[in-house]
């Protein structure tokens, strides 16, 4: 299971770059809002460094380069430039600390914490994920010159280690199902006390119910401030839907890939209850919302003029299965 | 060529000769050259919507229907693209068609271009299947012949996408020279792409191409050709069929599940020599029987979802 697990980091790395090869990013808002900078370049260094540390994973990225349908590329285009959005305005709004964080659970090959490592000097980031998934990370980043300076990696670091630690920026392997290494991690690389931003990007899906609620209940227990970003799919209601019950069974029989929460936490509100626990305020929207409302116009067009997108309709059956959540708590001043 | 031998191979998705497409293609352009580019078809006549290349539920389709042999069928374009089995959808229909000349009207629709094939699945499934494009490039030669639309018995008007501002007759859609690619605009394009929705007029279509026109649009057209019903395809409907504007357009789409993926049903309607509509409804076929084993035959399908 933690197998197919981590491969789906291939899929949702190499879609990304299929986006950025047709033009869908970098998009105004990162250029603009999140002060992004060499964000194609960036990916494109990744993809051929991995050339030589993963074959596996670069002949996806070149497979669903050349198919990706248009779809696809929307939906990983709303998905990055959305997380990406509330990211920065996180950050933004929390200017003025000492200190800030990120801990991004469960992060594959994102690259985004580059880019607010680069933009807010005091903040750091700490990434953890499976140790196969930390090594391939740190052997690629290491691969490309670009990429160490971008991560401020240093030479120091030898290719072959499991785990990156740098003064601003940690890449560490850690079972976030295994709640004695997450309260270690936490208590090891982060400050309670400084506003610290949590992402889930298509993670929490995959875990067991009982797995995700201590995890939820571990990390909001340990930060006195906080921003819960979670993005993930959610099976609808069953009678009413079945696109929740196709997906589990495609996804368990084309990739044995399981996604045990996926029908109970199956619309935006009960998705959204198991960060509520009475005091936090949570918004959630559907990236069918999100692209509705959040996507102007003028870009509207901009993504027409991209691809042909033949099924509008498909465009929003997909996308209304799939949520941002952001839950943000303050201890110390409760909102 | 023996069309019965190569029917049934279609049927069970076996591979068919790139010689045995090359005639398939060849006859079909010679028979579909000579149409009109909207034909004329009487009743009873059954209307299916987009099938995109899911052959087991086209069989399906033709089994819940009454079958080509015993009924006339009219399909509103999109037979290839997304589904596994683009090609032998296709082919199959060719077959009918010149066996059964008088039973089965093909018109075109969006997805039957080079541009679009080349992006949603057609293309690279030619290329997979034979190792070159030589058959994508027959099929397209035959898309360029396909009608552009039907009527049946001076009352429906069959269209794949819907109506244009460039169109107010159908003597307007006769004139069209319909032998080239899909062009980006203007009519053509329009009749293919176009889409029904709540508006009060013409408006920009959020596809890439053609037009949302709305019951005005609907009702100005039907009462100048002396039409009682546009029937068209083109949009996923989860119930198979939508009834629009107070019974004057309705959608047809047969494609279950689509994408294997979206959870929808297909209809189709049959409306007989009365011009009642009757609505078939139809379920997609399993992936795999009771005991696991694979109905639908393919390698590893491409599940296309945000992971």
């Amino acid at each position: 299971m933690s197998r197919s697990v981590q491969e789906t980091d291939y899929d949702a790395l190499s879609c990304r770059i299929s986006a950025i090869v047709k033009g869908y990013m970098p998009c105004e808002v990162q250029i603009q809002k999140c002060g992004f900078s060499k964000y194609a370049e960036m990916h494109l260094a990744y993809a051929n460094a991995l050339r030589s540390t993963s074959r596996r994973a670069y002949g996806k990225i070149r497979k669903t380069v050349e198919s990706a349908l248009p779809v696809i590329n929307y939906g990983t285009y709303l998905r990055t430039v959305s997380i990406d959005a509330v990211v920065s305005d996180f950050l933004e709004k929390k200017r003025d600390s000492e200190q800030l964080q990120i801990l991004n659970l469960g992060c594959g090959s994102d690259l985004r914490a580059a880019q607010f490592l680069k933009r807010f000097p005091q903040c750091r980031v700490v990434e953890v994920d499976y140790s196969t998934s930390v090594a391939l990370k740190i052997k690629t980043l290491k691969e490309s010159p670009e990429l160490v300076e971008l991560f401020a990696v240093g030479s120091s670091v030898a290719s072959q280690s499991t785990e990156l630690i740098t003064e601003r920026y940690c890449l560490l392997p850690c079972d976030i199902s295994k709640m004695d290494q997450v309260t270690t991690m936490l208590s090891v690389h982060f400050s309670p006390d400084a506003p610290t931003l949590v992402l889930t990007e298509c993670v929490l899906c995959y875990m067991a119910e009982n797995h995700s609620s201590q995890l939820i209940k571990t990390v909001q227990d340990y930060f006195n401030e906080g921003c819960w970003l979670s993005y993930d799919p959610i099976g609808g209601v069953e009678g009413k839907d079945n696109f929740g019950s196709i997906m589990r069974d495609n996804l368990r029989e084309s990739r044995q890939l399981e996604m045990p929460t996926l029908m109970s936490f199956n619309d935006p509100a009960a998705y959204a209850a198991r960060f509520a626990s009475g005091r936090v305020p949570v918004q959630i929207q559907t990236m069918w919302q999100y692209y509705r409302v959040s996507v102007t116009s003028e870009e509207k067009q901009r993504l027409k003029a991209l691809q042909f997108l033949d099924e509008i309709e498909e465009l929003q059956i997909m996308l209304s299965h799939y949520i941002l959540m952001d839950a943000r708590w303050n201890k110390v001043r409760p909102a | 060529m023996k069309l019965d031998e190569t029917i049934a191979l279609l049927k069970q998705g076996r591979h068919v000769p790139e010689e045995t497409v090359y005639k398939l293609c060849q006859q079909s352009q010679e028979l579909l050259m000579y149409e009109a580019n909207v034909t004329r078809v009487d009743t009873p006549v059954t209307i299916c919507g987009d099938i995109h290349g899911q052959l087991h539920d086209l069989l399906t389709l033709f089994e819940e229907s009454g079958g080509i042999e015993k009924s006339r069928y009219i399909f509103l374009g999109d037979f290839v693209d997304r589904g596994f089995y683009s090609l032998e959808s296709f082919l199959l229909l060719l077959c009918y068609k010149l066996r059964y000349p008088d039973r089965i009207t093909m018109i075109r629709g969006n997805h039957e271009t080079r541009q679009i094939t080349k992006v949603y699945g057609f293309y690279d499934e030619i290329v997979r299947k034979y190792g070159n494009s030589n058959v994508w490039r027959y099929c397209c030669e035959v898309f360029d012949y396909l009608a552009l639309g039907a009527i049946i018995n001076e009352s429906i008007f069959c269209v794949h996408g819907g109506l244009s501002p460039d169109v107010t007759t159908i003597n307007q859609i006769r004139a069209i020279d319909r032998k080239q690619e899909v062009p980006h605009e203007g009519a053509m394009c329009d009749l293919l792409w176009s889409d029904p929705d709540d508006v009060e007029t013409w408006s920009l279509s959020p596809r890439g191409a053609g037009f949302l026109f709305g019951k005005n649009e609907v009702d100005q057209f039907l009462h100048k050709n002396k039409f009682d019903l546009i029937a068209r395809a083109h949009q996923l409907v989860m119930e198979g069929y939508k009834e629009m504007f107070g019974g004057g357009l309705v959608t047809v789409w047969s494609a279950p599940n689509y994408c294997y993926r979206c959870g929808n049903v297909a209809a189709v309607l049959t409306v007989d020599d009365q011009m009642d509509r009757n609505y078939t409804i139809f379920e997609a076929v399993p992936a795999q029987d009771d005991v696991g084993n694979a109905i639908i035959p393919t390698k590893k399908p491409q599940m296309d979802y945000f992971l």
